[in-house]
């Protein structure tokens, strides 16, 4: 939409120049270029650099490759049409991605995937195996018992280790 | 040279993946931890890394006894399955899964066919302050898939919609409309002007 204005606009000026000139200069007449102020997209997008940033597979597809190449992150029947509910559940998804991340901090490999079924609520997550597996069950217990408390309803943590992230590519 | 070696190390983390989660005992973590230092120090992890995979235990819940009343079943001329989603690929498989559960269980299906998508769009501004004439456009889309049975019992109904319903996948709504057959109160099923003819005769 903002292309398909300022193109129009340019065209209108170059058309009202080209008109002007051919009245008064010689053959030799430069047209003017004009482009409007294009703002680029940045939301959600990681600006190629010198090659050395590693990227996931999330981070390297853009939002509008969302259904396309991309999934969802939170997954909930509360943005259907017809369906409410929207802004507590982007709430709770707010709140459980600054809990998982702080609870386990620095193991995590990629984003956290929050998935509702029912009335159930599934985290799956990618941990980096920074710490000894008996830590790593008792946080994933601690986070199930405290989430459930505090949300009322079934909690469960889908948890996959690896040994270093998954890069996709370096950009 | 290095190949069957290579070979052994992924069968022996296969096993290890698929011998169990409940085996995954403290002893057999120090023992795979310690697989895993030596096995840094032997090759470089390849893109085959060992991987642990934890599932919380699923809750159990009680089963639904099976009741044997006298009252009549209620009849359903049509039940109506109208799920919606976000993906269409997650609807096709659902679909495809109801179906054969229909089918399976000896339902007679009438047609399953797909409403079009509803897209809704949101046009906002792209900038926090001024440049009003640069903006930015949301869109979300809802699929529909849409299932009817015919000619089904109460029960029936139930279960299958409870089988349905215990197997919707996560991020899928799902609307059911029940039409249901009832039997003809007796006080319509004759003609008023047959009982009261002096009435009309009267009036007239």
């Amino acid at each position: 939409m903002a292309a398909s204005l300022s193109f129009s606009g340019s065209a209108r000026l170059l058309a009202a120049l080209g008109r002007s000139s051919v009245l008064h200069s010689s053959f030799e007449s430069r047209g003017l270029h004009v482009t409007a102020v294009c703002f680029k997209n940045r939301a959600a997008r990681i600006r190629i650099g010198k090659g050395d940033q590693p990227l996931t597979y999330e981070q390297a597809h853009h939002p509008h490759q969302i259904a396309h190449r991309k999934g969802w992150l939170s997954q909930h029947a509360s943005n259907l049409k017809g369906e409410g509910g929207a802004a507590e559940r982007t709430m709770e998804d707010v709140f459980i991605r600054k809990f998982m991340f702080g609870t386990f901090h620095g193991c995590l490999a990629d984003e956290v995937v929050i998935k509702r079924r029912g009335n159930a609520l599934i985290v799956c997550a990618l941990m980096l195996q920074k710490m000894p597996p008996q830590k790593f069950y008792f946080l994933i217990g601690y986070s199930e018992s405290l989430l459930s408390h505090f949300y009322k309803c079934p909690v469960k943590l889908e948890i996959q280790t690896l040994q270093s992230k998954a890069v996709y590519k370096y950009i | 040279m290095a190949a069957p070696l290579v070979l052994r190390r992924d069968l022996f983390s296969l096993a290890r993946i698929l011998g169990g989660i409940s085996q995954l005992g403290p002893r057999c973590l120090s023992a795979c931890s310690s697989h895993r230092k030596c096995n840094q120090t032997r090759f470089q992890p390849l893109q085959t890394s060992s991987t642990f995979f934890h599932t919380a235990t699923y809750l159990s819940s009680t089963p639904s006894s099976i009741t044997v009343t006298d009252e009549p079943d209620t009849l359903f001329q049509k039940v109506v399955v109208l799920v919606k989603a976000h993906d269409r690929a997650v609807l096709d498989s659902y679909e495809f899964f109801a179906t054969m559960a229909a089918k399976e269980l000896g339902i007679a299906m009438g047609k399953v066919f797909e409403p079009p998508k509803d897209i809704e769009r949101l046009t906002l501004l792209k900038s926090v302050h001024i440049y009003k004439k640069h903006r930015v456009q949301y869109e979300m889309r809802t699929h529909y898939r849409c299932i009817e049975l015919l000619h089904i019992t109460g029960s029936t109904a139930q279960v299958y919609l409870e089988y349905i319903q215990r197997n919707l996948p996560e991020g899928v709504a799902m609307e059911v409309t029940k039409t249901s057959m009832e039997k003809i109160p007796d006080h319509i099923l004759e003609p008023m002007w047959k009982d009261l003819p002096i009435d009309d005769k009267s009036s007239k």
